[in-house]
């Protein structure tokens, strides 16, 4: 049940339409895969992919590779940005936002949240975050962490 | 994303949504809980039945919203939500603020 999947772009609004949309080519081509694992995955990777969009400089310009690997036990995938910015980081790795009314700022931590493996590298003038769920890793209630 | 908004009762609106609440949709939504508001109706509805997706853009505008609702002396309620948007609710702790209802039904009674 492996396959890969591509796009790339602008990290524009609009490219957040077609990545929903090769989550639902994914889903279709792979009706095997748990469907809360990959709603999970779905979820993280939209919330990277818009805080590239939101935060990366210059705004509207940063040129995104996104690849998507479907495996017998993961699915993972790699966001490849050309961002003059390194992102702010500092929701990650298990710090809750503050304030629980904060109308903003969970994005990071949202993400992973639902993932297993989340990890971010700078190299070059390159941001490159990899995203990874495992698919026996899934509670029935996809619960709290 | 498709809006829709009527009245439930006196001083309760309902917005109706479809589609995905996300970055590019949210402020569109944040705007309609604010005019339901500003029109009178501090009791406000958020149907999520037909949301097939929401973000942590999405969930910052029914934030924004149920702050605004209660600034008013009012509440926000949502409803109909699905396992994606439930999930990122029970994630982020904001189904015990939110408390997603069933139904439009269940969430318009007993203010």
């Amino acid at each position: 049940m492996t396959g890969e999947y591509r796009m790339d772009g602008l990290a524009v609004p609009e490219s957040l339409e077609q990545l929903h949309e090769l989550l639902e080519r994914v889903r279709r081509d792979h009706p095997d895969v748990d469907e809360t694992a990959l709603m999970m995955f779905e979820t993280a990777v939209v919330e990277i992919h818009g805080n590239v969009i939101r935060h990366g400089r210059p705004r509207g310009k940063v040129s995104y590779e996104f690849r998507l690997e479907v495996q017998d036990d993961r699915l993972r995938a790699h966001l490849t940005t050309d961002d003059d910015e390194v992102p702010d980081l500092s929701h990650l790795h298990g710090l809750e936002p503050a304030d629980p009314m904060a109308e903003s700022g969970r994005g990071l931590w949202l993400a992973e949240a639902m993932l297993d493996e989340l990890r971010y590298a700078r190299s070059g003038n390159h941001n490159i975050w990899t995203m990874v769920k495992l698919l026996d890793s899934v509670s029935g209630d996809a619960g709290r962490p | 994303m498709d809006m829709e908004t009527r009245d439930l009762a006196d001083g309760v609106g309902l917005l109706a949504l479809g589609g995905r609440l996300n970055m590019v949709s949210a402020p569109g939504v944040k705007a309609a809980i604010d005019e339901l508001i500003g029109g009178g109706r501090p009791r406000v509805v958020v149907d999520l039945s037909s949301v097939s997706f929401m973000d942590s853009s999405g969930l910052g505008a029914l934030v924004a919203g149920l702050k605004r609702a209660r600034q008013a002396q009012g509440d926000l309620r949502i409803s109909g939500a699905n396992e994606q948007v439930l999930t990122v609710l029970r994630l982020t702790n904001l189904d015990r603020v939110l408390r997603p209802r069933d139904t439009v039904e269940e969430a318009g009674r007993d203010w």
